[in-house]
């Protein structure tokens, strides 16, 4: 797995400059409200087997993020002030601290900055680094703070023009979530390995 | 006497002072409970009262607020802050709105399915299972499943987030970063101090703790660390009490000797003068020291402010002295009198003893000891000690024509009618309350500081001060079972908007049977797999995770339940010891309100329960502990006059020459308290301390003024000494009338009116003088 992890990094091209990447994330800006579908799948050591679940993201401007699950069941998570709230069907809802919830943080950051096109708000959580294989890139951002970093220890974003179609969660002890984004997200396969999901983001998939 | 012998004498008299000194350095312990000088309880709600005053939840609890610099900077402040403070046992309680799952000790961490409620409205059987499990996966595909994920396999039904939700105030400030803010941008925290709240000593102890664990604290620089609460405000208090006490004693200490120089010219005179004095201190300490296992630093430094009656005796004496007399025979000449004002004092302060106050007892030991020491020092010793010659007062230049002014004031002899009639109609048309029940208008705050509690507070939520829900039963279980009884009456008044929040001691523990009945409801392990293994099979949870879930379902089954006592090893445990009182042959919990809207709305609570759950107002118990006290030394006081009339009388050997020494005493008392009430002042425990002391130096007034020697130099040496002791007097407590403090006031205000009032009046009412 991290072999192939290791084999996809080393085909692309070495870092491009930094203000290659400003100018990347700048063309990915878009006026709030912005939607996305996603699907994502979630490798977990306490998981048998992946966990699939899909619906859409959408950024609401400023700080405002929905994160709303249609499958497997219906959830809407919210995060707004500081705070996130999750609805669920029949239940009433649930609210917690953002700062309890560190990878819905870093979420946000990363997120917001990069509907926002804010390169420079990019830079204040994460160091990022960029690679260029032609038409596709993957944007690397490890968090800046080394508590947060402890965590989520790196978000890869990865995308082909000026479409994010992919985002991969890496978190500390080893787990990962997977999200396919756009078009992409009908692309789910039912049984999802990660060297799959990671091949299908980088555009090399068979 | 000649030179040799009044040196010995000299020498063995500083001796004895050194070894008295000496003797107090070993034996006094100097206390700082602000409680003793408050009124003994008598009902139980009294008795309840002063011990939640210094030892209650409420009293210990500490109010800190961070800010200085920005918002994240400050929660990183908070964080590393409550971290700190937590590893301290002096603090059992450090909340500051983080996620705090360490609350529950890991080693009553199986415990959760006894504490928490989920088995009382559910069985932990197959669908309860495979429901929770379900929701787990829910939460995994969720932004939640960071946070969740470690808890999983222990603690799957999230018990412990239960407990947490259980456990977090009511009303808790808006989190940020989290941690509690301000809606001003405050980090906030609410700390428990192991300290008693009215314990300055070991409350700046802690105070200092939190102090320094922030100072240590990586960028703490730049930021402010704001305090607030009882425990706090009782070390400002005492500090500012011993400054200003420090100060005024300074300034008037130099005043005086300035006093003493222009008065006698004389600086031998000045030194001999202050022997009696520093005699009757060291002794009244010491044996203070001999009688109390503790004694009070303000009874120290009142104790020096009333000793200071006994500065005049040497200031009669040196006063007193004729040319070509002898210092023996001046003091022979003065010394019925003198006796006569010493013993009517130590009447006076007899009074302070039958007030059953501890602190005003020692007070009382303290100033008759001093008084009679000095006294007799300055019969016995200090005439052999001052020089043979000495230079007659009454030749004075200016104070022939002194005493002819006041000799020729009118003093028509109905004076004291009209005195008394004007007195009698400032006290009937004074405004507001007469007396002070407000045992709090006695702490010297500054109001913005007060401002700031109550700010900090509401945002808080922290418990009201005023109120206290008592639960009482025969034993801790049994609080903790009338607690978790009267819960659902408690949340219909919290839904009646009655209060706004409290907090009862089941909140953090259920009671035995409780416990017991939810144990009953856990599954064995072999019938716990069954279940678990049909909830799992639909589910991508790896099939043995939750092996530590199945060990602690099994450890919570047949572990003994959880007691108070043995709970009290834990922070939370600690929080709960603070709620349970053992009062003797019963027990009470004491739950914290905050935000009381009605408080008539308890009583049906009250009258269900048979009166073993009662709202128990501080603010009412302390009013009557004050009125309660106030008659008593009334009362004491109405025995301490009738003495002091039998002891002038018998002195004079007339009571129409008690008349003309207690006349005028009685008046100024009264004009004193008539201009007090005119002015607005309503009249506190302080205020009739301070009568008596002001009846104290009056009664030498008069006593002295009364005295009909027919000799003009003799009236013109009264007319010196008293103008002296008047003047020192006003000196002294004239300083203390500009306290900030309130009780100083009181005494300084009071004293400084009754010298000036008793002055006039005896001058006036001198029988002497009148043209009979």
């Amino acid at each position: 797995m991290t072999m192939a992890l290791m084999l996809a990094w080393t085909t692309s091209s070495p870092a491009a400059p930094a203000h290659d990447a400003n100018a990347l994330i700048a063309s990915l800006g878009r006026p709030a409200p912005a939607r996305t579908s996603f699907a994502e799948a979630r490798f977990s050591s306490v998981l048998d087997k992946p966990l699939v679940s899909s619906g859409e993201l959408a950024w609401l401007g400023q700080d405002k993020l929905e994160r709303r699950v249609d499958a497997p069941r219906k959830e809407t998570a919210t995060i707004a002030d500081d705070k996130v709230t999750q609805t669920r069907e029949g239940k009433s809802p649930r609210s917690f601290s953002l700062s309890r919830a560190p990878q819905l943080k870093v979420l946000l950051d990363s997120f917001v900055a990069l509907l926002g096109g804010d390169a420079s708000r990019l830079a204040e959580a994460f160091t990022v680094q960029l690679n260029r294989d032609g038409e596709h890139w993957s944007l690397a951002l490890t968090p800046t703070d080394a508590k947060v970093a402890k965590q989520i220890s790196r978000i890869v974003v990865d995308g082909l023009g000026n479409e994010p179609r992919c985002m991969r969660m890496e978190e500390g002890d080893g787990d990962v979530a997977i999200d396919l984004l756009g078009p992409l997200a009908a692309k789910m396969p039912a049984e999802p390995t990660r060297d799959g999901l990671v091949a299908l983001c980088a555009g090399t998939a068979p | 006497m000649r030179f040799a012998p009044r040196a010995a004498l000299l020498a063995a008299w500083l001796v004895c002072l050194g070894l008295l000194y000496v003797l107090i350095t070993h034996t006094l312990v100097v206390g700082t409970d602000l409680r003793s000088f408050m009124p003994a309880p008598t009902t139980p709600d009294q008795k309840l009262l002063m011990d939640q005053v210094g030892e209650g939840p409420g009293s210990r609890l500490l109010l800190v607020a961070i800010d200085g610099v920005p918002a994240s900077q400050l929660a990183s402040l908070s964080h590393g802050l409550a971290a700190s403070l937590r590893k301290q046992p002096a603090y059992p309680q450090v909340v500051n709105g983080d996620f705090d799952l360490a609350a529950l000790d890991n080693r009553f961490l199986f415990y959760r399915y006894l504490l928490s409620p989920t088995l009382d409205t559910t069985a932990m059987d197959a669908p309860f299972l495979s429901d929770q499990l379900q929701q787990r996966l829910d939460d995994m595909a969720s932004p939640a499943a960071s946070m969740l994920k470690s808890l999983l396999p222990r603690d799957p039904t999230l018990e412990l987030l239960k407990l947490a939700e259980r456990w977090t105030p009511a009303k808790s400030p808006q989190v940020k970063d989290g941690v509690w803010f301000s809606s001003k941008g405050e980090a906030l925290l609410l700390v428990q101090t192991q300290a008693a709240g009215f314990d300055p000593e070991a409350q700046e102890a802690a105070i200092n703790g939190i102090r320094s664990a922030f100072a240590a604290l990586p960028g703490s620089q730049g930021a402010h660390l704001l305090l607030s609460g009882p425990g706090y405000f009782s070390v400002v208090v005492n500090a500012q009490t011993r400054h200003e006490a420090d100060v005024i004693g300074r300034i008037s200490t130099i005043g005086f000797i300035v006093l003493l120089l222009v008065a006698y010219r004389s600086v031998t005179s000045l030194l001999f003068g202050a022997l009696p004095v520093a005699t009757g201190g060291l002794a009244g300490i010491a044996v203070m020291a001999l009688c109390f296992r503790e004694v009070h630093g303000i009874t120290l430094a009142f104790g020096f402010t009333l000793l200071g009656v006994a500065q005049e005796y040497p200031i009669r004496l040196l006063s007193h002295r004729r040319a070509g007399e002898t210092a023996l025979a001046s003091v022979r000449g003065l010394w019925p009198l003198l006796m006569t004002a010493i013993a009517s004092a130590c009447i006076a302060y007899l009074a302070f003893y039958a007030s059953g106050v501890g602190g005003l007892q020692q007070l009382a030991v303290f100033t008759i000891t001093g008084l009679l020491a000095a006294g007799l020092a300055t019969r016995y010793l200090l005439p052999h000690l001052l020089p043979e010659r000495a230079r007659d007062i009454a030749t004075t230049p200016g104070l022939a024509r002194l005493r002819t002014f006041f000799d020729e004031l009118p003093r028509p002899r109905w004076l004291p009618v009209p005195i008394a009639l004007a007195a009698a109609a400032m006290l009937y048309f004074a405004p507001g309350s007469f007396w002070e029940n407000n045992l709090a208008a006695l702490t010297p705050l500054p109001t913005d500081m007060l401002m700031t509690d109550a700010r900090l507070r509401g945002e808080l939520g922290a418990p009201d001060v005023r109120y206290l829900l008592v639960l009482q039963a025969h034993d801790a279980d049994g609080v903790l079972a009338l607690s978790e009884r009267i819960e659902p009456d408690i949340d219909r008044l919290l839904a009646g908007k009655a209060l706004d929040s409290v907090e009862l001691p089941s909140r953090y523990l259920p009671s035995a049977a409780t416990q017991k009945a939810r144990q009953a409801k856990l599954p064995d392990t072999q019938a716990l797999q069954k279940m678990l293994a049909s909830a799992l099979q639909d589910t991508p949870f790896k099939k043995d995770l939750f092996a530590p879930f199945v060990a602690d379902v099994a450890a919570a089954r047949s572990a003994p339940v959880l007691t108070p006592e043995r709970f009290a090893s834990s922070p939370l445990g600690q929080r709960l010891s603070a709620m349970l009182v053992n009062r003797g042959d019963h027990w009470v919990g004491l739950a914290t309100l905050s935000g009381v809207h009605d408080a008539a709305a308890f009583a049906p609570l009250a009258a269900k329960t048979g009166g073993a759950v009662r709202l128990l107002d501080l603010k009412q118990a302390s009013e009557s502990l004050v009125a309660e006290y106030r008659t008593r030394i009334l009362k004491a006081l109405a025995v301490a006059t009738l003495l002091l009339i039998a002891t002038i009388a018998f002195a004079l050997r007339s009571f129409r020459r008690a008349w003309h020494v207690l006349a005028p005493m009685t008046l100024a008392t009264f004009m004193v308290l008539a201009v007090e009430r005119v002015a607005g002042i309503p009249l506190s425990l302080f205020h009739l301390v301070s009568l008596i002391l002001a009846g104290g130096l009056g009664l030498h007034y008069a006593l002295f003024f009364e005295r009909d020697t027919g000799d003009p130099d003799e009236q013109r040496r009264t007319l010196h000494a008293t103008i002296v002791c008047v003047l020192s007097a006003l000196l002294v407590f004239g300083m203390l009338a500009w306290s900030s403090i309130p009780v100083l006031r009181a005494i300084g205000l009071t004293v400084s009116l009754g010298v000036a009032f008793h002055f006039c009046i005896s001058i006036l009412m001198a029988p002497h003088a009148s043209k009979e």
